[in-house]
């Protein structure tokens, strides 16, 4: 079946193309050429007047893993405020902060997203997590592998073991995980936690192995960039939240010695302490260390004011904040010798100093960093706020008079300490494209996807121009995964299954000698059982498994 | 005017959802929009003249005929008015109510009066579990009023209660006044097994001798003066608690949940 979209506007940052007017063509689920010759086309639509990108990307959205259930378990009110009922293409669900999987797909299609990346695959939990995204339709999906906390690598680390040992352990560990990348959270910190520490440094050592923050980050974005994985380390700092942890996340930029590192959520990682509240923003020196080490990149991870749910796998950070849960309930668990999970329920209030100030750090952040490629649209999703706020965050840093309407009415002593008044910055559409589509693909090393030119998979969202850009980006017109129809107007009209996005660096088979000792001796789980094939994520005849080249 | 009656014409096959003819929500409406209001029952809508009978015309004065055990959310958030229910009410009857009065002549099911706000509601039957609770996953129960329960209660009667009373005149289930913040629980009959599990502050008022656990401290004998004043303050209710010969001040006080705050107390008859 051929289809042609005619004469839309089309921003495809990969291509270099900016509010061209083109014609696209889809044929088997691909982009193609304009054919040659004589052809019959199936299906027109008629896009003048109207805005054609890629499908959108969310690189960090927590949408699958323990911690969500844990979530769900803990808030059945935020269910019971949002239910969503069946019809006859979609299936029911509900919740609000943390929806069911299959909300999930829907409300992130309806928004025209085709793919989120889940940053926080727990290697003993990632078949859960597979089996959970598996039940999300539409979406393309993936994960990030957690490691930096777990025992084994610490053990490999006191030992002294060579980077060849460390990136043996990695590669398998990606592989039987059945990761795109690799996450460090609270590098460390999460297993310090558990010999009483309860704050780490960047160079404090494990009580008990003796080993710093930075050593890990070193070794393992070292790791990363030897075995080849495009995604660069994804690092979730030490410190979250606390005042004046800017320092901190200058200090992990240098450190790291020029390799390419991904720092996520960074807004809750730019915190001064000035001021009369000993609280105050340090965006303008983390752009400034942004836009001057061209291998860091970030996504925001911005606040936007209501209620909303905290999941990570930074026990040691979630169990300091475990004071501030509102509604006043909260869970703080260890996973076995992997890491560790606090889930502390959160409502961002606009006339509340801190979290004003949170919100107008996270838009600093964006408005202060240059280079669109290099930042992207997160809200950490549930963290910040939920992922159906994307929208409202577009308006915010494509509309500099929305944003400073709703900054005149937040807390008046945290107006004070922004410059957000003073920066006119707005976002255009080939901007908000780069972060959300060319930019994410490139950064996860997704090949085929997050462009229009012909060869790209045929995920595609359209939209009609309008000046207010929440409207905009909530409601798209059409939007295609993999060249089917699922959206119409802003609603699901069919359903499919998307891909598991995986790499699979090469590692020594020797590497499972030392780790079957460990496992027999340590952990409640066989080496045997720990793997995951692919038959399991493809064999219930819905899911796939692309693997993506490694850079060289 | 007379009484809105509704009458049941059959017993339902589905629950159904009743929240929809709490009187604030009937206050502007016409008979003839009450007749067609739609109410969830399983998986399908009906109508009220579907299900009901229709006589009288004043929706402040709500009387349900012929009630049945299925008619749950009956005066959900109530907001003034008066429900008065000839039969059985199911779950959720007055959640969230904030004023007005409900009287069910039979039993009810659960979590009755959860979260209620205001207002007086009358059971002369049974009670299910959770009376005056949280919905689960909340932290706040009841938060006012006054509920009158007859006959007997389920368990967790008073779970996460912060306010208000509950009179019991027959005898209550396991976990009664369980993580209570505070308000006052009073039951003439027996108690269940783990009496005020994890309250906090709160009192509970008991005639009989309860099986306390391990957590409750003896305060010894008491002559408490405010006791009369609370007998007192029932006198307008229809009950046995307003009975005089009911009334004493001389009681054995246990305090606890020594797991919790501990500043709960458990007051029994002496």
């Amino acid at each position: 079946m051929l289809i042609r979209l005619i004469g839309g506007t089309v921003y495809d940052p990969a291509s270099g193309i900016d509010g061209q007017q083109q014609d696209i063509y889809i044929q088997n689920g691909r982009i193609i050429d304009k054919p040659q010759g004589e052809f019959k086309v199936d299906q027109d639509y008629d896009l003048k007047g109207k805005v054609v990108m890629s499908g959108a990307i969310d690189m960090h959205t927590h949408i699958g893993g323990g911690k969500g259930n844990i979530a769900r378990t803990l808030l059945p009110e935020d269910h019971r405020h949002d239910p969503v009922h069946r019809s006859d293409i979609t299936r029911s669900g509900c919740g609000h902060a943390m929806p069911s999987t299959f909300v999930t797909g829907y409300r992130y299609a309806e928004m025209g997203y085709t793919a989120g990346f889940e940053p926080a695959l727990l290697p003993i939990n990632a078949r859960q997590a597979h089996m959970e995204m598996g039940d999300i339709p539409i979406l393309d999906k993936g994960g990030y592998v957690m490691l930096g906390s777990d025992d084994y690598l610490l053990r490999l680390l006191t030992a002294k073991k060579d980077q060849k040992a460390i990136n043996d352990y990695v590669a398998w560990t990606m592989h039987t995980a059945k990761a795109i990348g690799v996450k460090v959270v609270n590098p460390g910190g999460i297993n310090a936690f558990k010999f009483n520490q309860r704050k780490l440094d960047l160079d404090e050592q494990n009580a008990h192995y003796g080993v710093t923050p930075r050593d890990i980050l070193q070794v393992l974005a070292t790791a990363v960039k030897e075995l080849g994985v495009p995604h660069p380390l994804h690092v979730h700092g030490c410190n979250l939240g606390v005042p004046g942890n800017v320092q901190t996340t200058l200090d992990t930029i240098q450190g790291i010695g020029g390799l390419p590192m991904h720092l996520t959520h960074i807004q809750f990682h730019s915190y001064g302490t000035e001021g009369d509240f000993k609280f105050s923003s340090g965006a303008a020196q983390i752009a400034e260390a942004i836009n001057s080490n061209k291998n860091i990149t970030v996504d925001v991870g911005q606040i936007l004011f209501g209620q909303t749910v905290t999941a990570s796998g930074d026990n040691m950070r979630q169990h300091a904040n475990h004071k501030f849960a509102s509604p006043n309930k909260w869970v703080t668990m260890d996973i076995e010798c992997d890491a560790g999970c606090g889930v502390v329920p959160f409502k961002y209030k606009d006339q509340n100093f801190v979290n004003a100030l949170q919100w107008a750090i996270g838009l600093e952040t964006f408005l202060l960093v240059n280079d669109p490629w290099r930042i992207f649209l997160t809200t950490d999703h549930p963290n910040g706020a939920p992922f159906t706020s994307y929208p409202h965050l577009i308006r915010l840093l494509m509309d500099r008079s929305f944003r400073n309407d709703i900054l005149s009415t937040i807390h008046p002593e945290a107006q004070k300490m922004t410059t957000l008044a003073s920066i006119d910055r707005e976002y255009t559409l080939q901007e908000i494209a780069i972060m959300t589509r060319a930019g994410a693909a490139k950064l996860i090393g997704l090949k085929d996807r997050g462009g229009l030119s012909a060869g790209n998979f045929a995920d595609i969202t359209i939209y009609t121009d309008n000046t207010d850009r929440q409207k905009m980006f909530e409601k798209p017109d059409y939007v295609f995964k993999d060249g089917q129809l699922v959206v119409v107007d802003g609603k699901v009209v069919s359903t499919k299954w998307g891909t598991t996005h995986v790499v699979k660096p090469d590692f020594d088979p020797s590497v499972e000698k030392g780790l079957k000792d460990y496992f027999d001796r340590y952990l409640t789980m066989k080496l045997g059982n720990y793997k995951i094939s692919d038959d399991e994520i493809i064999e219930d005849g819905r899911g796939s498994i692309t693997v993506h080249p490694l850079s060289s | 005017m007379s009484a809105l009656t509704l009458t049941l014409k059959n017993a339902p096959e589905q629950r159904i959802d009743m929240s929809a003819l709490s009187c604030h929500l009937l206050k502007t409406l016409s008979i003839t929009d009450i007749a067609a209001l739609t109410l969830q029952s399983g998986k399908r809508k009906l109508r009220v003249d579907e299900l009901f009978t229709i006589e009288g015309s004043d929706s402040q004065q709500l009387v349900i005929k012929n009630s049945h055990e299925k008619l749950d959310f009956i005066g959900k958030d109530l907001d003034g008015g008066s429900i008065s229910v000839e039969g059985d009410a199911g779950a959720y009857l007055a959640m969230g109510m904030k004023a007005g009065d409900i009287k069910v002549s039979g039993n009810v099911g659960l979590y009755a009066a959860c979260e209620m706000k205001k207002g007086y509601l009358e059971i002369s039957g049974n009670a299910g579990d959770f009376l005056g609770a949280a919905l689960p996953g909340n932290k706040m129960g009841m938060k006012g009023g006054t509920i009158l329960v007859k006959g007997d209660v389920g368990q967790r009667a008073g779970d996460h209660m912060r306010r208000g009373n509950i009179l019991i005149e027959g005898n209550a289930g396991d976990y009664c006044g369980s993580r209570m913040t505070a308000g006052t629980i009073a039951v003439m009959g027996q108690t269940g097994r783990y009496l005020g599990y994890a309250m906090r502050r709160g009192t509970l008022l008991l005639w009989n001798q309860p099986q306390l656990s391990a957590s409750f401290n003896d305060c010894g004998a008491h002559t408490l003066a405010f006791l009369p004043i609370l007998f007192a303050s029932f006198r307008s209710l229809n009950t046995k608690f307003a009975d005089v010969a009911q009334s004493f001040n001389r009681v054995q006080r246990y305090a606890g949940d020594m797991s919790e705050m501990g500043r709960g107390e458990v007051l029994v008859k002496l």
